[in-house]
């Protein structure tokens, strides 16, 4: 039996040994820190050395212009094209897996074609700078091309197409999508440990681990959301063959993908920085058509869409495409990072880093509040037309305010909702005209005063988004769909059956006008929704605007509202956060994709200690308790939505899904959030989360810049960590 | 592939993906129940995906068709690809197989909780019992007894046993019910269990009756459907599902065979029962939604999906059996998938299932504290709503009782507070009632006498008088006279001008907001609209719209046949012949406020009484304004319905023709924009 184990054993570092030879890629962990510098190899997998930075090393290909990052400090390297060959893909994935650039192309109503630089002849004019190389990229068969720049940085490598070097000279081709290095940091089935970090709502983990080919599909994300003014055509089998069943995926509402092969000690974390507006992103395991892990960002230059000619759907509708392509520069920059930091904390504490640095993130004031928000007015349906009906007045906040006051809860936040005349759904609001119902306007503008008196923030909500064509007048300014169609937004309620958008100019006009009106009362906290989570292509008056003419559009409107007034806002995109000094509804979850192994608290581990971040309504949440950890372990404020009335009173508005809110019933939940998670905040200070870890058995730990560690348990079972027990279903602190 | 062969072994780090996973998630999929009028609305996540169960030990599955918890213990699935049984423990780790060589296209399991297990294999045509250790002890064939019939094939499909041994075979294309085989002398035919009834309705017979024979067998067959699936509970109660059968779709039945439930909320493509711990059921549809019923088949929760290509948590491809766990954890089998996916039920549905128990127990007092959270959670959950009225109503407490079944839309509920209110309020309030009766009679019969004395009410019936001489007034007034005396009353319209169009009109208009007030004011217990909602111009178009087709093709018929009546007549005979509604409907809508649905009769009679009054009155001014015998009169009605549908039929050719003209030029213009755009 003996010399059977040896056999054994010895086939098996043979093979091991073989495997080092074979799989040039496969790099050896070098990880001790000891060796301070690795000399600098001329060349890896026939990538020549272009530049460095002060720790890393960039490496380019000519005839594909794939690149290797590597760390100058332990040898590991980065490579973004595949390297080693399974043998089962054909010329096309080849070509994907190894160019630096693959387009998807548009010729006639064919929108799948593809265009690299192996499979295509292609000419490139490379110029090697001394950060990195510049290459004139150009098809001379389909008659377009584009400039791809590559320069390393400090921190790593940025990939950058300018808008103006890219040009289609022909009239049969043209490009549909562009995607950059999307095999960057690609690895072969399980040939290395770690995983992909994947922008779904607060963030999820695909481990890199051998998927036996389970998956069809994976993540594809389009960055700030779904795109309205195009028609996504999708297959659902409905309940009863008319409900959907399925909720919508969460937005991507950061621009960040990465890859963390943590037994080699690198990772990178990807940031769109270039046209991030009109991109998705794809984060793909094994077994999805081929048996590499990658993750990239595809940016979208031209979309084909169904423009029906008639207003009876099942008449006549054409297949076309775009016939201008939409305008930006195009860029991804990648972080490296290394050894410990070589994981997806490392990689918030970078994108953290990124967005400060840059501007993008401004400290705001994160102590710890409740947050509290109120319901005014909703209407329904009555014999002519409608009416109210009242669900929290400014009387009631009077009391409730002083209600909680008794019971300690003193640091408050509140969004009122439906305050304007004619309540909620009466949007646009174009002036500060209160409901009569709720009190009125010097009442409200006395109990936003008084509040502040006592240290309590109530901001007012102001959807700048919607229009309700039954309450006010909606022929112009609304947005029409790229096929010149009426967007319509059915809210599956009574009373109001669709909503509409409106155009960010008439937005940003009306929302002038609003705050002209409101702080001419000496009051300035206003609540914004809407543009702040929605962006779209769109249509308006035989013109059409882009994602970006909108990111522009409500970047501005928001920079100069950020500028006259307190401002927070509901679930803002990353090109938003500079300007918000809350961030509303965050999502705790993920959109749960099979695929996905782990969720974990990304967004708030990149803002805690930044800006307050309150979670989405503790409400309408079945499993409290597990919502209430999640809490605890993003950092996040707990958020409550709350009327006087019994939320019975709501059953025929359209706030019909609204189906518990009664103060009375969740006055003591809130007072029990409150002081517990009062006191956490409190020893965190705005302490920054630089270290989240999922132990094996069940606990979560998270460790704050300050030195404070929490541990939480999910598990139904007592737990132990580093000498602390945790309940099951609990937490506990750790200094 | 030597890189992932060999890598394990030289890293030996973490496993990831063990072959269950488990991921804290919030359900992509959102849960539905229904409101107290049977609408769908949205609740919190009833159930949360825990785990996906994709290996069995080391051993994969192929196309799994069915499969049975023990105890919590050990799950036995019927790994129908492969035609074997696998045994896993809870914690998915393979403890025995067994079946393979004797299995051939097995398709239901059924394990008891002695761990004796029967396989039903359809081309092997038998039933097949082993004990623990997985050895066969009995096969269960064709049943020889003349009952059986001799012609029909046996082709076991899904089995259950009860606790002396007898089994349920549901078998394929045996149309006579659910086989009962009992264990004795090695299976005796018992007869067949829960026939599905044939659905004839009165339209096939008459249409039945009118084919040839030929043709009657082309048509569609009209025998009853198989069940397509069944589950037994712990005391012997036998669940089926059938497709197609409506109502019946879920039957719940008791050792006769006769079903207990019906549930007005059935799904469409139901693949698996399994009955819950709480005398509850689960339904699974193929498609991937889960259907939880309570113990009288109302709708509880509805949730899942289809997957589609979406790839997210708990959504399922092809579903084939559903089992519940003693800790009301759901297990899905997906056959495409070839996985079984676990539910976890939340903190919401543990309160549920804990009122549930109480409430079917009869214990209502302590159900009030689970539903208490239940509906602090959500106030609109119909079933919690319903509950907590009866459980107030049996303790007393009947103003609260009234106000959840009002929110349930529970109808008896509501009765019943109602009766109880009422009743209190007419005990307490009785001799108050007296004395006013009292005070009114001696007022009255006061000033009667006074009057005769001392004329004090002349005036005011001088004035009264005046009034009535007006003559719009008077032209009104003349319902009353019409009411009584359709036929001279119908000679004051043609001859006398006893009315005017206007006075018609105002009577129009009176009756409609009559009927306006009554259909969205009246008292919940006779309210025919969903509260909350208002269609008052589309009432008020239908009515006017109906009026002028009644009227004018009416007219039209009368002009050719010889009718005296002018359009003037005919029309304002047809309003005035609605004056009982004018009188009778407020009375029969203060009514609908006042009664429960013990006297509720009254109200229905009174509105009868009331049709049948129009009715004649209609008949009468038809024939008396146009001069017309009884046979005549019959005609000229037949006629006018008949014109009605003609000149329907005829607007709605014209409209759908128009749309089309339409909808062409539309298009032709779009496209026309769309190029030279371009």
């Amino acid at each position: 039996m003996a010399h059977k184990r040896i056999g054994k054993i010895l086939s098996a570092l043979l093979a091991s040994v073989l495997l080092a030879l074979t799989m040039p890629h496969f790099t050896l962990p070098f990880g001790s820190s000891d060796i301070s510098a690795v000399k600098a190899a001329d060349e890896i997998d026939g990538h020549s050395f272009v530049a460095e930075s002060s720790r890393y090393r960039l490496y380019m290909r000519e005839d594909d212009l794939s690149i290797v990052v590597e760390d100058k400090e332990t040898g590991a390297y980065m490579e973004s094209a595949v390297s080693y060959d399974d043998g089962k893909s054909n010329n096309t994935w080849l070509g994907a897996m190894k160019s630096a650039v693959v387009i998807t192309m548009i010729n006639g109503n064919d929108d799948t074609q593809q265009a690299d630089l192996i499979n295509d002849n292609v000419s490139l004019k490379t110029t090697k700078t001394d950060k990195g190389f510049s290459s004139e990229i150009y098809w001379s068969k389909y008659r377009f091309g584009m400039t791809l720049k590559v320069e390393i940085t400090d921190d790593g490598v940025k990939a950058f197409i300018p808008d103006d070097s890219i040009h289609e000279d022909g009239d049969s081709y043209f490009i549909g999508t562009i995607a950059i290095y999307p095999y960057m940091g690609s690895s072969y089935l399980d040939d290395k440990e770690g995983y992909i970090l994947v922008p779904d709502g607060n963030g999820a983990l695909i481990y890199l681990d051998d998927k036996e080919g389970k998956f069809k599909s994976g993540f594809s994300g389009m960055i700030y959301g779904s795109d309205v003014g195009f028609d996504e055509s999708d297959v659902t089998t409905l309940l009863k063959e008319r409900y959907n069943t399925i909720s919508d995926a969460e937005k991507v509402i950061a621009p960040v993908f990465g890859i963390a092969h943590t037994d080699d000690g690198i990772a990178y974390l990807a940031v769109v920085e270039d046209g991030e507006a009109r991109a998705t992103i794809e984060c793909i395991p094994n077994g999805v058509s081929v048996d590499y892990n990658r993750a990239y960002a595809k940016f979208i230059l031209r979309k084909t869409y169904t423009q029906p000619t008639s207003n009876n759907s099942t008449a006549g509708s054409l297949h076309i495409y775009e016939s201008e392509r939409s305008h930006s520069d195009l860029g991804v920059r990648y972080i490296f990072l290394s050894e410990d930091d070589a994981d997806y904390s490392g990689m918030a504490n970078a994108y953290r880093e990124y967005l400060t640095s840059n501007g993008y993130l401004n400290k705001a004031d994160d102590s710890y509040k409740t947050r509290i928000d109120f319901l005014g007015t909703e209407r329904e349906k009555w014999v002519i037309g409608t009416t109210p009906v009242v669900m929290t007045t400014v009387d009631d906040i009077y009391e409730i305010y002083d209600d909680l006051a008794s019971e300690n809860v003193t640091d408050i936040l509140s969004v009122y909702k439906g305050w304007q005349k004619e309540g909620l759904y009466s949007v646009p609001i174009s002036s500060y005209s209160v409901d009569r119902n709720i009190g009125g306007k010097a009442k409200l503008t006395k109990l936003i005063n008084d509040a502040a008196g006592r240290g309590i923030d109530l901001y007012l909500y102001n959807d700048a988004l919607l229009i309700n064509p039954d309450e006010k007048n909606a022929t112009f300014n609304v947005v029409k769909k790229i096929n010149k169609r009426r967007f319509e937004m059915t809210t599956y309620m009574d009373v109001y059956k669709k909503l509409l958008y409106i155009i960010p100019s008439r937005s940003e006009a009306l929302l002038d006008r609003f705050v002209k009106s409101y702080t001419s009362k000496g009051v300035n906290k206003v609540a914004l929704a809407g543009i702040t989570g929605n962006l779209f292509s769109y249509n308006y008056s035989g013109k059409n605007y882009s994602r970006y003419d909108t990111q522009d559009s409500y970047s501005g409107t928001v920079a100069k509202l950020a500028g006259n007034t307190d401002l927070i806002m509901e679930q803002p995109f990353a090109y938003l956060w500079a300007d918000t000094g809350a961030f509303l509804d965050m999502p705790l979850y993920t959109s749960a994709y099979i695929f996905e192994d782990e969720s974990i608290p990304f967004l708030s581990m990149v803002l805690k200690g930044s800006i307050p971040v309150y979670a989405e309504y503790v409400n309408f949440e079945a499993n409290k308790q597990e919502f209430f950890l999640k809490m605890v372990e993003s950092g996040s404020f707990p958020s409550f939505y709350i009327t006087k009335e019994s939320s019975a009173e709501l059953i025929y508005t359209n706030s019909g899904d609204v189906y518990s809110s009664e103060y009375s019933s969740y006055k003591d939940t809130i007072r029990e959030y409150d002081e517990q998670l009062g006191d956490l905040n409190e020893m965190l200070g705005d302490a920054q989360i630089i270290e989240h870890e999922i132990l094996g058995n069940g606990i979560t730990k998270v460790t704050y810049s300050n030195g404070i560690r929490i541990y939480i348990n999910y598990s139904r079972e007592e737990a132990e960590a580093d000498g602390i027990t945790v309940d099951a279903m609990s937490y506990e602190v750790g200094r | 592939m030597i890189g992932s062969a060999i890598l394990p072994l030289v890293l030996a780090g973490i496993i990831f993906g063990s072959t269950a996973m488990t991921a804290l998630a919030d359900a992509p999929y959102k849960t539905y129940t229904v409101d107290g009028y049977g609408s769908v609305t949205e609740t919190q996540t009833a159930y949360l995906p825990y785990k996906t169960i994709t290996k069995i030990g080391e051993e994969t599955l192929l196309t799994p068709t069915d499969f049975t918890i023990v105890n919590d213990e050990y799950i036995y699935i019927l790994d129908s690809g492969n035609a074997r049984v696998v045994v896993s423990d809870m914690d998915n780790e393979l403890v025995m197989t067994f079946g393979e060589g004797i299995l051939t296209a097995p398709k239901g399991i059924y394990v008891t909780k002695d761990y004796k297990t029967y396989v039903a294999d359809r081309d092997a045509k038998a039933v097949f019992v082993f004990d623990k250790e997985g050895n066969l002890i009995e096969t269960y064939t064709k049943p020889t007894e003349a009952m059986y019939g001799e012609a029909q094939d046996f082709l076991p499909l899904k089995v259950v046993a009860n606790k002396s041994g007898t089994i349920y075979v549901i078998c394929e294309s045996n149309t006579n019910g659910i086989v009962q085989i009992s264990p004795v002398e090695g299976g005796t035919f018992l007869g067949y269990f829960g026939t599905n009834a044939t659905n004839a309705n009165l339209w096939t017979i008459i249409w039945r009756a009118l084919l040839t024979d030929a043709q009657r067998a082309k048509m569609q067959s009209n025998i009853p459907a198989t069940p397509d699936n069944m589950a037994i509970d712990d005391k012997g109660v036998i669940y089926t599902i059938t497709r197609g059968e409506h109502n019946d779709t879920l039957k719940r039945l008791n050792i006769a065979g006769v079903n207990m439930i019906e549930t007005t909320d059935y799904p469409d493509i139901p693949a698996a029962v399994a009955a819950g711990n709480h005398d509850n059921v689960f339904v699974a549809t193929q498609t991937g939604f889960i259907y939880e019923y309570n113990n009288e088949g109302d709708l509880l929760f509805m949730f899942g999906g289809s997957d589609d290509g979406k790839q997210r948590i708990g959504l399922s491809t092809k579903v084939e059996a559903i089992q519940i766990g003693l800790d009301d954890k759901i297990y899905v089998l997906d056959s495409e998938k070839a996985q079984i996916q676990v539910f976890e039920p939340t903190e919401f549905t543990a309160y549920l299932h804990d009122a549930l128990n109480l409430f079917s127990k009869g214990r209502y007092e302590e159900s009030k504290k689970p539903l208490g959270k239940v509906l602090e959670m959500n106030n609109l959950f119909t079933y919690a709503n319903m509950a907590m009225g009866k459980a107030l109503y049996k303790e007393g407490d009947y103003e609260g009782a009234l106000k959840y079944a009002r929110i349930a839309k529970d109808n008896e509920g509501y009765s019943d507070a109602f009766w109880e209110i009422r009743n209190i309020w007419l005990k307490k309030n009785l001799t108050w009632i007296a004395i006013v009766i009292v005070v009114i009679v001696i007022l009255w019969n006061v000033t009667r006498v006074l009057h005769k004395k001392k004329h004090i009410l002349d005036k005011p019936k001088a004035a009264l008088a005046k009034i009535g001489e007006v003559k719009l007034i008077k032209q009104i007034g003349y319902m009353f006279y019409f009411m009584r005396h359709p036929v001279d009353g119908c000679y004051g319209i043609k001859r006398e001008g006893k009315v005017s169009v206007l006075s018609a009109n105002i009577i129009l208009v009176v009756s409609i907001v009559f009927y306006v007030i009554n259909k969205y004011f009246c008292g919940f217990l006779s309210k025919t609209v969903r509260d909350g909602s208002f269609d008052v111009l589309s009432d008020v178009g239908m009515i006017i719209i109906a009026l002028l087709l009644i009227v004018s093709c009416n007219y039209l018929m009368c002009t050719i046949n010889d009718g005296e009546g002018r359009f003037k007549d005919i029309y304002c005979s047809l309003i005035y012949s609605f004056a009982p509604y004018v009188i009778l409907t407020p009375i029969v809508f203060l009514l609908s406020h006042i009664v429960s649905n013990n006297e509720i009769f009254f109200v229905h009679f009174g509105n009868l009484c009331m049709w049948v009054w129009i009715a004649v009155m209609i008949f009468i001014s038809v024939q008396e304004i146009n001069n017309y015998t009884v046979g005549e009169t019959i005609k000229i009605i037949l006629l006018t319905i008949f014109t009605i549908l003609i000149v329907a039929l005829l607007a709605f050719i014209i409209y759908v023709l128009w749309s089309q003209v339409f909808d062409f030029l539309q298009s032709i213009v779009g496209e026309v924009v769309y190029r030279i755009g371009s």
